[in-house]
C-alpha cells in the first residue's frame, strides 16, 4: 500500500515543472521510472554499476543513490529529454545519441542512456576532451558489452558533431591479402605505434581476394534497434506497467544446506496489499532442470520450483506478490522458517569425498551418477590408440589448472512479467536467451499446455549465457495463476550473484606427451567441473570443455575424463565460452609452458600442431553437447594467417624475450617500482552452433511497399544478431537495411528458434534466414515476369535462381528466373527493364495473380564450424606488488565472412573486456558459511572505462562453405584466449607460470616470491 | 566551498560535494589523485565532504590523502566551536556539528607521494599509501604517511615523522621507515588480499609514497 507520508515534489523534468507523488525513502531512480522516465535503468541499487544516471542540476548522479525528495526545486534530466519522442531515424537524435549509433557503441543498450548523459554533462563543460578525460568521466558507467571501445570513440566523434565539424561515416578498414608487402606496411603503419591517442582505429577486415564483394553484407550497418535504444524508448522487460500489476520478491536460504522442518506464512499472507505467498506446500513438486536446451533437456531433473530443502545459500524458499516491491519485501521478512541446518560443502574435491554431506538425497531425482559422492554426471571418452600414442612420446608433460566462478553481471538484472491475456492464455514477458524453450520447459510447471502460453522476448540488457535459463518466470507464472493479477519480478543485484548463474569453476589435469620433433601426439585432460547445487548446464558444459580442450590441438590420441560435482554454492550454468574458455587456459598455458621448458618458439609449436584445414575433428562425435555427436571436418581455417598478421602487427618478434635469454628478466625502474614487460599469445578455435541438434526458421513476407518483415526466432540479447539477419535478407532481396523490418523472438508470431547460445545465431538463424530469402526472391522474380508477362523455365533446383558471378562474367544466355536480378530496391530484367518492388508488391497483393510474396525456411547443421582466432597480449607486472597490468590486447580472428564488421568487432572487444576480468579480478568468494563475500559489481569489479588497455580487432576473413556468405560465429571466441595469453605474457615477463585465475596481484606475488 | 586565503587552510565546507572539491583550482594534486580513478564523477557530485568525514570507510583513500596533508575538523557546538585535527576526530567520537574542513595547502616547500596496488588500474586499492614532507634547509621539517588497507578500520595516520625530522631524507631512511611501518600495521585479511600480503605491500607502498617525495625534492633541488 502506498505510505501515508506520501508527498508531491516539484522538478524541472527535462526542461518542463512536473509535480511528482513520492514516498520519503523512495529513490529519485524509482520515482523517475514511475514519471515513465523509463530509460533511467536499475542495475544495482548500490551505486556500482551507473546504468541509473541522471544529470541532477547538470550534474551526473546515481539516481538510486539519491532520495526522491531531496530533488524537490532540482532540475533533473533524462534522455527522455535529448530528442522528440519518438526518433524515427537518425536524424530525429542529438549528436551524442547519433554518434553512439552510427559508432556501434550501443549493443544491449540498457546503459546507453546512462552513457550518453555522462557523455552530455562532459561535453556541455569540455568540447574537446582528451581520450583520457572521456574514459575517466564515463567510468561510472559500467558496460558489460562493449569493452567500451565504441562507447569512447562516439563520444569523441560526437564531441566533433558538436562543434559542427565534418566527419566521414564511421565504417571499418579493408584490404585484400593478395599483396603481402602492402599488408606489412599497412600493419605496421597501423598497429606499430599502440597509444598514439591520434585516431581511434575501426577495425580492420582482411580479406581473400577471390571473396566476393556483396552489397549489404559485409556493411557497417548501424544496428536496426539502435534508434530507439539511443532514445531510451521503454524497449526493456521492465519498462511497461500493468493495470493491477503486482510485485513479485523471493525469499532466499540464508543457510548453504538445510531441510525446511516448517515454514510460517500467516503473518506476511496477513499483510494487506499482500496477494499471494507460496511455499513449496502450495506449488505441484514438479521436477525439472532450469537449463534452457533444446528437447529433450539433459538431465538429471533436479530441480522443483520450491522445495522442502535448500542446497544453497540464496537457493529459493518463498515467493510473494505484493502490490508494490517494498511492500513485497516486508512480507519476506514476516515469513518464519524453521531450518533443520545440514553439514554443507564448498570444494568439489571434499564433495567427491565418501562420507560427504549428500547434496541430492531426495527420492525423486533421477539420472545422478554417484549421489552419494556428489557426483551428477561422469563422461568418459578417447579416440586414439592410447598405448601407442604415448609410447611415441619423448616427453610428457603434466600440469593441473584451475579457474573460479565468474558471474555473468549483464547490467539488466533478470526480469519478468507474466498475466493472462484476453483469451486466458498466460503471456510471459522476460529477459531471456531461450524463449521457445522457456515455453517448452514452463508449461508442466505451471499445469498449462503449451499452446497457452505466449513468451515475448523484449530487448534484453545482456545476458551471456545467464539468461539461457529459468531463472524467475516460473515463480512469476506461479504468482499470476495464483492471484489472476499481472506480476512483475526483477532480481535485485545482490540476488543475481547468489540466485542466478554462473560459470562452472574448473579443475583441470592436462597431460601431454610430445616428440621431440615438436609434434603432440598424446593429450589426456581430467576435468573437475563445479555446477553448484542444481546440475542444469553441468553436462553440456563440461562436454563442451573436454571437446573444444581437446579439439584444438586434435591430437592423434585425445582422452578425456570428467566428473561434474554439486557443492552447497551457487549454481552453474551457461557462460560465454561455454567450458571452452576454462579449457583454452589450460590447453594453452600448458602448450606456452612445453615450448618454454623446451627452448622452441611458441609460436612454432603451436602452428605445427594447431588443428588445420581438412582435419576431422578427433573428439567431435565423442564428444557432443549432451549427447554423441557427429563428425566434422574443418572446412575453413585463417588461423595461420590470423597468426601471421597478429605476429606482425605486434612486432612480436622484437618484444618477445628471446630464448637464449630465458632466464634474464626484463625489468625497468619507472619512477620508484620494478616493472617487467612482457608479451604473450594464445590461439583459440571454438564453435558455430550445436552441431546436429540447434535449428533455427525464418519468415519473411514482402510488404505494400516493397519492404519485407523478418520473423525470426532468433534472440537477439544486444549482440546485433537482428542486424546481421536483416543484412543477410537484404542482400539477398536486393534492398537495403532499412527495408527489413525485424520481428524477433515472439512464440507467437515468429517461427521457432532455439534461442541465443552456442554461437548459433549468426550460422544457424543466418543460414535459415537466407534460405528463406533465397524463397522470396524467387517468387519476387516469378511474380515480376507475371507482370511483364515474361514465360520462365524452371532452374535445376526447381525454382528460380540467381546466375553465378563467373556466369555473369562469362556472358552466358539467360536460361530463367536467375536472370533476373534484384538489387537497389528493383527487379532487373536481362532486357533493361525494370520495375520497383514496391510495384511488385503492389501488384501481388491488390492487382495480378493476387497471393502474399511469403516463404518460410528452417536450418539445421552437423557441422558447427570453428571460428580461429590469436590474441596478443602486452603486459607490464609490477616485480614487488604482483599487479598485472595489461596495456593492449591485439586479436585476430577468422570468423568466416564478416557480416557486420562493426558489430562483429564490438564481439570481440565485449569478449575481451570480460576475458580480462576473468584473467584479472573476477572471482566469486565465499565464506566458511557458504555466504558469497562479494555479491557487488563494486567489490567483485568488472573493468571500468578508465582502466581498460587499447584493444584492437582485426578480421583475417575466410570463406566457410556451409555458412551463410561464408560466416562462422563470433561471439564466444574472444574469451577464450585471453587468459593464456596474459599468462604466457606474464611469463615473459617474470619468469612464472601462473595456473590458476584470477591472476590477483597476490597470487603473482606469491608466485615471484616461490621463484626468488 | 569557501574561498582560500593567503597563508590559510583551505576550508571546505562539510556539504560541499566531492566533486566540487577536485576542481577548486586549489585542490592539491595528491588529493585530484585520491578522487580520480576509483570514485566515478557521479560517486564525487553526490557524497559530501561532511559524510566522508563521519565515515572514514565510505573514501579511505580521499580520508588517508587529507590525514597525510593534516587536515583538521572545525566543529561546533553550542558553547562555541573548536578545531581537532582529523585524526583525532575520526579516533574519537567527536561531537558537535562539522562547520568546516581545513586542508592546509601544500606550498613550494612540501612534496608529496601517492602508492597503491589493486587487481586492476581503477579498482579499489588493496593497500595505498600517502605520504607529505616538508623540506626546509635540506632536512625535513614534518612529515606524515597515511595507509589504507592494512588497518581493521581502513585507514590511519602512521606518525612516522618524528623519526625523520631533523634529518635529510635519505633512501636509507626511508627503507628503515617503511619497515617499520611493516611491523606497526594490523592489517585483516580478505580475498582481495591475505594479512601477509597487505602487510608487506604497507612497506612497499610507504616506501614507495616516501621515495616519491624524496624525487621530487630531489628534481626540484
Amino acid at each position: 500500500m502506498p505510505d501515508d507520508r506520501r508527498r508531491t515534489i516539484r522538478v524541472i523534468l527535462n526542461g518542463q515543472e512536473r509535480t511528482l507523488p513520492v514516498e520519503p525513502a523512495e529513490t529519485l531512480l524509482d520515482a523517475l521510472r514511475a514519471a515513465s522516465c523509463t530509460s533511467v535503468k536499475y542495475g544495482c541499487g548500490t551505486g556500482d554499476c551507473g546504468a541509473c544516471t541522471v544529470l541532477f542540476d547538470g550534474e551526473p548522479i546515481y539516481s538510486c543513490q539519491k532520495r526522491a525528495v531531496e530533488a524537490d526545486g532540482h532540475q533533473v534530466f533524462t534522455v527522455e529529454g535529448l530528442a522528440p519522442f519518438p526518433a524515427h531515424q537518425l536524424d530525429d537524435l542529438h549528436p551524442i545519441q547519433r554518434a553512439f549509433t552510427e559508432t556501434g557503441a550501443i549493443q544491449c543498450g540498457y546503459c546507453t542512456p546512462a552513457q550518453i548523459l555522462t557523455a552530455k554533462a562532459l561535453l556541455d563543460r569540455n568540447p574537446e576532451p582528451t581520450r583520457d578525460e572521456i574514459q575517466s568521466a564515463l567510468s561510472g558507467v559500467l558496460c558489460r558489452c562493449t569493452g567500451y571501445v565504441k562507447i569512447v570513440q562516439a563520444v569523441e566523434r560526437a564531441a566533433v558533431l558538436m562543434r559542427g565539424e565534418g566527419l566521414p561515416s564511421f565504417r571499418h578498414s579493408a584490404v585484400s591479402l593478395s599483396d603481402d608487402e602492402a599488408l606489412t606496411d599497412l600493419l605496421a603503419e597501423r598497429y606499430a605505434t599502440p597509444g598514439d591517442g591520434r585516431e581511434p582505429r575501426t577495425p580492420l577486415v582482411i580479406s581473400p581476394p577471390d571473396l566476393a564483394r556483396l552489397q549489404v553484407v559485409g556493411g557497417s550497418e548501424p544496428k536496426v534497434d539502435s534508434v530507439k535504444l539511443a532514445s531510451g524508448a521503454p524497449a526493456f522487460t521492465d519498462d511497461v506497467k500493468m493495470e493491477g500489476m503486482l510485485h513479485g520478491a523471493l525469499l532466499t536460504s540464508p543457510h548453504a544446506h538445510a531441510r525446511i522442518r516448517s515454514i510460517d506464512t500467516s503473518e506476511a499472507a496477513a499483510l494487506e496489499g499482500v496477494h499471494a505467498v507460496l511455499t513449496h506446500h502450495d506449488i505441484p513438486r514438479v521436477k525439472y532442470a532450469s537449463g534452457g536446451q533444446s528437447f529433450p533437456q539433459p538431465g538429471p531433473y533436479d530441480q522443483v520450483c520450491l522445495d522442502d530443502k535448500v542446497r544453497h545459500v540464496g537457493d529459493r524458499v518463498a515467493v510473494v506478490a505484493a502490490e508494490s516491491p517494498r511492500l513485497a519485501r516486508r512480507a519476506l521478512r514476516l515469513i518464519e522458517v524453521d531450518y533443520e541446518l545440514l553439514p554443507h560443502v564448498l570444494d568439489a574435491a571434499e564433495a567427491r569425498v565418501s562420507g560427504s554431506p549428500v547434496i541430492h538425497d531426495e527420492p525423486d531425482t533421477e539420472g545422478i551418477y554417484d549421489p552419494d559422492r556428489n557426483t551428477v554426471h561422469r563422461i568418459e571418452a578417447a579416440e586414439g590408440d592410447r598405448e601407442e600414442h604415448w609410447r611415441r612420446a619423448d616427453y610428457i608433460f603434466e600440469r593441473e589448472y584451475r579457474t573460479s566462478q565468474q558471474q555473468h553481471a549483464h547490467v539488466e538484472p533478470h526480469a519478468c512479467i507474466t498475466y493472462w491475456d484476453e483469451d486466458g492464455r498466460l503471456v510471459v514477458r522476460t529477459s531471456t536467451q531461450v524463449p521457445f524453450h522457456i515455453r517448452r520447459m514452463l508449461a508442466p510447471l505451471v499445469g498449462l499446455s503449451e499452446k497457452e502460453i505466449h513468451v515475448i522476448k523484449p530487448r534484453i540488457g545482456g545476458g551471456f549465457g545467464n539468461k539461457q535459463e529459468m531463472i524467475l518466470e516460473d515463480l512469476c507464472a506461479h504468482l499470476t495463476v495464483a492471484t489472476g493479477r499481472p506480476v512483475r519480478m526483477m532480481y535485485s543485484r545482490s540476488e543475481e550473484f547468489t540466485s542466478s548463474r554462473s560459470r562452472h569453476p574448473t579443475v583441470q589435469r592436462y597431460r601431454v606427451g610430445v616428440t621431440k620433433d615438436m609434434e603432440v601426439v598424446a593429450t589426456e585432460l581430467d576435468l573437475v567441473g563445479d555446477t553448484g547445487a542444481y546440475g542444469t548446464h553441468g553436462l553440456t558444459v563440461n562436454m563442451v570443455a573436454g571437446q573444444k580442450g581437446l579439439t584444438l590441438y586434435n591430437t592423434p590420441y585425445s582422452g578425456f575424463r570428467c566428473d561434474v560435482v554439486y557443492t552447497n554454492k551457487p549454481t552453474a550454468g551457461a557462460f560465454r565460452g561455454y567450458g571452452a574458455m576454462q579449457t583454452h587456459f589450460g590447453i594453452e598455458t600448458l602448450m606456452s609452458e612445453i615450448a618454454s621448458e623446451m627452448g622452441w618458439d611458441v609460436v612454432e609449436f603451436k602452428r605445427r600442431n594447431w588443428i588445420r584445414e581438412g582435419e576431422l575433428l578427433v573428439m567431435a562425435k565423442a564428444l557432443g553437447e549432451g549427447r554423441e555427436g557427429f563428425e566434422q571436418q574443418i572446412r575453413s581455417s585463417g588461423l595461420a594467417e590470423c597468426v601471421r598478421v597478429g605476429l606482425e602487427a605486434t612486432a612480436w618478434y622484437r618484444k618477445r624475450r628471446k630464448l637464449d635469454q630465458a632466464s634474464a628478466v626484463k625489468e625497468t625502474e619507472v619512477g620508484n617500482e620494478r616493472l617487467r614487460h612482457g608479451i604473450g599469445m594464445s590461439v583459440m578455435a571454438h564453435g558455430s552452433g550445436i552441431a546436429g541438434l540447434d535449428m533455427a526458421a525464418a519468415t519473411i513476407r514482402m510488404n505494400d511497399d516493397g519492404s519485407f518483415t523478418l520473423l525470426v526466432g532468433a534472440a537477439d540479447l544486444g549482440t546485433g544478431s537482428d542486424t546481421i539477419l536483416a543484412q543477410i535478407a537484404a542482400e539477398e532481396l536486393g534492398v537495403g537495411v532499412e527495408d527489413i523490418l525485424v520481428h524477433s523472438s515472439d512464440t507467437d508470431f515468429t517461427p521457432f528458434d532455439k534461442g541465443a547460445y552456442a554461437s548459433s545465431t549468426t550460422y544457424v538463424s543466418g543460414n535459415a534466414v537466407r534460405k528463406a530469402a533465397v524463397k522470396v526472391a524467387t517468387l519476387v522474380r516469378k511474380h515480376a515476369a507475371a507482370m511483364l508477362g515474361v514465360e520462365l523455365r524452371e532452374s535445376r533446383e526447381g525454382g528460380a535462381r540467381k546466375r553465378t558471378r563467373q556466369e555473369q562474367v562469362s556472358g552466358a544466355q539467360m536460361t530463367g528466373a536467375e536472370d533476373i536480378e534484384l538489387h537497389h530496391g528493383a527487379v532487373w530484367f536481362p532486357d533493361g527493364r525494370r520495375m520497383t518492388l514496391e510495384q511488385v508488391a503492389l501488384s501481388s497483393l491488390h492487382q495480378q495473380n493476387q497471393h502474399q510474396i511469403v516463404a518460410s525456411a528452417s536450418h539445421v547443421s552437423h557441422d558447427s564450424p570453428p571460428p580461429f582466432g590469436a590474441q596478443f597480449v602486452e603486459v607490464v607486472v609490477d616485480a614487488e606488488t604482483g599487479q598485472v597490468t595489461v596495456e593492449r590486447v591485439l586479436m585476430t580472428v577468422d570468423a568466416g565472412r564478416v557480416i557486420n564488421p562493426i558489430t562483429a568487432s564490438g564481439q570481440v572487444e565485449g569478449g575481451i573486456a570480460q576475458g580480462l576480468g576473468f584473467a584479472l579480478c573476477e572471482e566469486m568468494v565465499y565464506d566458511a558459511d557458504g555466504r558469497l563475500v562479494n555479491p557487488r559489481l563494486g567489490p567483485y569489479h568488472v573493468h571500468k572505462a578508465d582502466e581498460m588497455p587499447e584493444i584492437d580487432v582485426i578480421f583475417v576473413e575466410t570463406d566457410e562453405p556451409t555458412g551463410p556468405y561464408g560466416a562462422k560465429s563470433v561471439a564466444e571466441l574472444p574469451i577464450d584466449g585471453v587468459a593464456p595469453a596474459i599468462a604466457d605474457a606474464i611469463h615473459d615477463a617474470t619468469g612464472i607460470w601462473l595456473r590458476e585465475v584470477p591472476f590477483t596481484p597476490e597470487r603473482v606475488w606469491r608466485a615471484l616470491r616461490t621463484q626468488t | 566551498m569557501s574561498e582560500q586565503e593567503a597563508g590559510e587552510p583551505w576550508a571546505v565546507h562539510p556539504d560541499a560535494s566531492l566533486q566540487a572539491v577536485l576542481e577548486a583550482p586549489c585542490c592539491p594534486a595528491l588529493l585530484r589523485t585520491a578522487l580520480t580513478g576509483v570514485h566515478s564523477w557521479q560517486l564525487r557530485t553526490q557524497t559530501p565532504v561532511g559524510r566522508t568525514l563521519r565515515a572514514f570507510q565510505l573514501m579511505p583513500q580521499w580520508i588517508a590523502t587529507l590525514l597525510a596533508l593534516g587536515a583538521s575538523v572545525r566543529l561546533e557546538q553550542g558553547d562555541g566551536a573548536r578545531e581537532v585535527s582529523l585524526e583525532r576526530f575520526g579516533r574519537q567520537a567527536s561531537s558537535g556539528d562539522i562547520a568546516a574542513l581545513h586542508i592546509p595547502l601544500i606550498d613550494s616547500a612540501c612534496r608529496w607521494g601517492e602508492a597503491h596496488v589493486a587487481r586492476t588500474p581503477a579498482d579499489e586499492p588493496i593497500v595505498a599509501a600517502f605520504a607529505w614532507v616538508r623540506f626546509g634547509g635540506g632536512v625535513v621539517e614534518a612529515a606524515r604517511v597515511a595507509l589504507t588497507g592494512v588497518w581493521p578500520e581502513g585507514v590511519r595516520l602512521v606518525a612516522p615523522g618524528n623519526a625523520l625530522v631533523g634529518e635529510p631524507l635519505t633512501v636509507e631512511q626511508i627503507l628503515t621507515l617503511a619497515a617499520r611501518i611493516r611491523e606497526r600495521v594490523e592489517p585483516v585479511g580478505d580475498y582481495r588480499g591475505s594479512e601477509r600480503y597487505r602487510r608487506a605491500m604497507a612497506e612497499v607502498m610507504s616506501r614507495r609514497a616516501l621515495k616519491a617525495c624524496l624525487e621530487l625534492e630531489v628534481s626540484d633541488a
